[in-house]
C-alpha cells in the first residue's frame, strides 16, 4: 500500500522538452512582436494552471470539511497538484516586468488623465498590487504545506487528531481562497480591462477553478489508473468524479448566463463595452465555443450514466474542458490586451510549456509521497465497495 | 395471498452483510425496509428504475412547452416592445430554466404517488410498521410449495447474520 508513483526516464525528458519548446515561444514571441502579446500569454498560462493547483486544494479541503469518505484514496493527488504554488509564485514574479506592458492603470500619466482610474487607484497601484500577491501567495502555500504535512505524518503515526486537525486547516483554508482567489482575479484579470467592472466575474472564475480542477484531478486519477496504481478504482468513484464535473459545469454555465444576460439586459454602454469585442468583434468565433465547451458539452454528455461511469469516456470529457478553459481565459485576458485576435505558435508553445512544467512538478511531487494515504480513518471505506 | 418470511434487524451494517449471505447461499432477497436510505443497497438487489428517464422526458417536453408558451404569448398574441428588447428575447431563459425544473420535479413526484398507488389517507400496506422507527427488515418470497430443508436453512441464514425476529407476513404491498 506504500507504493508511490515511479517516474520513468523518458516522462522526465518529455515534459524537460515540452519545457524548452515552451521557453522557445515565448522567446520567439519576444523577439518577432511587441512584448503584449507574450506577455499575454505568459499571464494566461500562469493563471491557468494556478487556478487548477487552488481548485485542486479546494476540492481536497472540501473532501475534509465535509468528512466524505469515497475520495480518501485519492487525495494525494491534490496534494500533489497544491505544490505547483511555489513554482507558480516564481511565475508570477517574472510577470512584474510585463505589468507596464499588460496593466492600462500600472502608467502614472495614464492615471493622471482619467478619473476613473484616479478612483481607483488606492486599489489599483503597484504596491499594493505587489503586497496583495506576496500575502496571497503566501497564506496559499501555508496552508497547503499543513495539510500535505499533517496528512504525511498521519500515515506514520495515525489516530485521529491529524483527521481533526486537517478538518480544521482545510475550513481555514476554505475562507481564504474564497477572499484571496476573488481579489486575485480582480488584480491579474479583471483591471485588464480597468474601466470595467462585474460583481459576477470573480465568481465565475472561482466555479471555473474549482471546475477545472477537479477535472484535472479525475484524469490524473484515470492516468494513474491506468498505470495500474489505483487497483480499488470502481465505476462508483468514476461516478463520484463526473458527478463533480458534471454539476460543476451546471454552475459555471449559471454563472456564464448570470454575468451576460444582467449585463445584456440592463444594457448600459460602460458595462457592454466589455461583450462588445468578445460577441461581435474579432474575438466572436471563440465567444459561444467557452460556452459550448464548458457547459453544453459536459452537462449533456455526462448524463449518460454510461459514459458518467467510463474512464475513457470521462478522460476525453475532461481533454475537451482542458481546451475550454484556455479558451475561457483566453477570452478574459486577450481582449482586454490585445487589438487583435490570432492563435499560433507563441499561444500553442507557452501552452504546451507550462503544460509540461505542471505535469512535471505534480508527477515529481506524486513520487515523494505513498500514492495512496496509510492510516486515514475512512480509507477502508474509500478502498472497498461500500462506499 | 403471498406469504414473505422478514428478518427483523437492529442495525443497518447487519443488513447490508445479512443481503450479501443471503445471495451467496443462493436466496432471492425481494425486497429490504429501512428507516433511512442504505447506500448501496438498490445495487445489491439489483434493482432498476426507469424514473430519471421520465424526469428527462418531463423536463424536454417542460422546457418546449415553456418556450411556446413565452413565444405565443409575447411575440405572437401580444407583440410589445419594452426597453428595446427583441420580442424573443434571452430573458425566456430564466423561466425556462425554472419551468423546467418545476415540470420535471412536480411530474416525476405525481408519477412516483401513481405507480406505487399512494395518495393522500391512503392505509399503510407495510410487512412490519416498525420499518418506519427504528427496524430493518429483509423480505423473502415464500412460495407455497417450499420444502422444509429450504425453510430452515432461510431461517438459520438469517439468525447468523444477526436477525433479532423472523416473522411471517401475508401483507401484500406495492414492490
Amino acid at each position: 500500500m506504500d507504493k508511490k508513483v515511479q517516474l520513468s526516464g523518458k516522462f522526465k525528458i518529455a515534459m524537460i522538452v515540452l519545457i524548452v519548446v515552451g521557453l522557445i515561444s515565448v522567446a520567439i514571441g519576444f523577439l518577432t512582436e511587441d512584448g503584449e502579446r507574450a506577455w499575454a500569454n505568459l499571464l494566461l498560462n500562469n493563471y491557468y494552471f494556478l487556478s487548477i493547483a487552488l481548485g485542486a486544494t479546494f476540492w481536497l479541503a472540501i473532501q475534509a470539511v465535509t468528512q466524505s469518505g469515497w475520495s480518501i484514496a485519492y487525495i494525494r493527488v491534490p496534494q500533489a497538484m497544491s505544490n505547483y504554488f511555489i513554482v507558480s509564485m516564481l511565475l508570477f514574479a517574472v510577470m512584474f516586468l510585463g505589468v507596464h506592458d499588460l496593466y492600462h492603470w500600472s502608467h502614472a500619466d495614464a492615471v493622471a488623465a482619467d478619473p476613473i482610474l484616479q478612483h481607483k487607484s488606492p486599489y489599483l497601484n503597484i504596491p499594493f498590487f505587489t503586497i496583495r500577491y506576496v500575502v496571497f501567495f503566501a497564506l496559499w502555500i501555508l496552508l497547503s504545506l499543513r495539510i500535505k504535512k499533517l496528512s504525511l505524518q498521519e500515515d506514520k503515526i495515525g489516530g485521529i487528531s491529524f483527521f481533526n486537525k486537517i478538518e480544521m486547516t482545510s475550513k481555514i483554508f476554505i475562507f481564504v481562497f474564497a477572499v484571496s482567489f476573488s481579489l486575485f482575479s480582480i488584480d491579474w484579470l479583471m483591471s485588464l480591462d480597468a474601466h470595467w467592472y462585474s460583481t459576477i466575474y470573480v465568481v465565475k472564475k472561482f466555479i471555473m477553478a474549482f471546475f477545472h480542477g477537479a477535472s484535472v484531478i479525475t484524469a490524473i486519477v484515470i492516468i494513474l489508473y491506468k498505470l495500474g496504481y489505483f487497483p480499488m478504482l470502481t465505476k462508483k468513484h468514476l461516478h463520484d468524479f463526473s458527478r463533480y464535473i458534471w454539476a460543476l459545469s451546471l454552475i459555471w454555465g449559471y454563472m456564464w448566463l448570470s454575468q451576460y444576460l444582467l449585463i445584456w439586459y440592463a444594457n448600459i454602454p460602460e458595462e457592454t463595452i466589455y461583450y462588445i469585442p468578445r460577441e461581435m468583434g474579432e474575438f466572436k468565433s471563440l465567444f459561444y465555443t467557452e460556452l459550448i465547451m464548458n457547459w453544453t458539452f459536459p452537462f449533456f454528455f455526462l448524463m449518460w450514466n454510461r459514459i458518467a461511469k467510463s474512464a475513457n469516456w470521462l478522460l476525453f470529457t475532461v481533454a475537451v474542458l482542458i481546451i475550454g478553459q484556455w479558451v475561457e481565459l483566453y477570452m478574459s485576458i486577450m481582449p482586454g490586451t490585445l487589438d487583435s485576435y490570432g492563435i499560433g505558435i507563441i499561444e500553442i508553445g507557452t501552452f504546451i510549456g507550462s503544460l509540461g512544467l505542471f505535469a512535471l512538478v505534480v508527477g515529481t511531487s506524486l513520487s515523494k509521497m505513498p500514492i495512496i494515504p496509510q492510516n486515514h480513518p475512512y480509507l477502508i471505506e474509500s478502498t472497498t465497495e461500500e462506499h | 395471498m403471498r406469504t414473505n418470511i422478514l428478518g427483523v434487524y437492529d442495525d443497518e451494517h447487519d443488513v447490508m452483510h445479512a443481503v450479501d449471505k443471503l445471495q451467496e447461499g443462493g436466496i432471492v432477497v425481494a425486497d429490504v425496509f429501512s428507516p433511512f436510505p442504505l447506500h448501496g443497497i438498490w445495487d445489491k438487489l439489483k434493482q432498476t428504475t426507469y424514473l430519471p428517464y421520465a424526469t428527462f422526458a418531463y423536463g424536454l417536453v417542460g422546457g418546449i412547452a415553456t418556450f411556446a408558451l413565452l413565444y405565443w404569448t409575447s411575440v405572437i398574441n401580444y407583440p410589445l416592445k419594452f426597453g428595446g428588447k427583441p420580442l424573443n428575447t434571452l430573458s425566456f431563459i430564466i423561466i425556462m430554466f425554472v419551468l423546467t425544473i418545476l415540470i420535471g420535479t412536480v411530474f416525476t413526484a405525481l408519477t412516483f404517488f401513481i405507480r406505487q398507488k399512494l395518495y393522500p389517507g391512503k392505509e399503510v400496506e407495510m410487512p412490519d410498521v416498525r420499518t418506519v422507527d427504528d427496524k430493518f427488515v429483509i423480505v423473502i418470497e415464500k412460495p407455497e410449495d417450499i420444502d422444509d430443508v429450504e425453510l430452515r436453512k432461510i431461517k438459520s441464514l438469517l439468525t447468523e447474520t444477526g436477525a433479532v425476529e423472523i416473522n411471517e407476513s401475508d401483507v401484500e404491498y406495492e414492490a
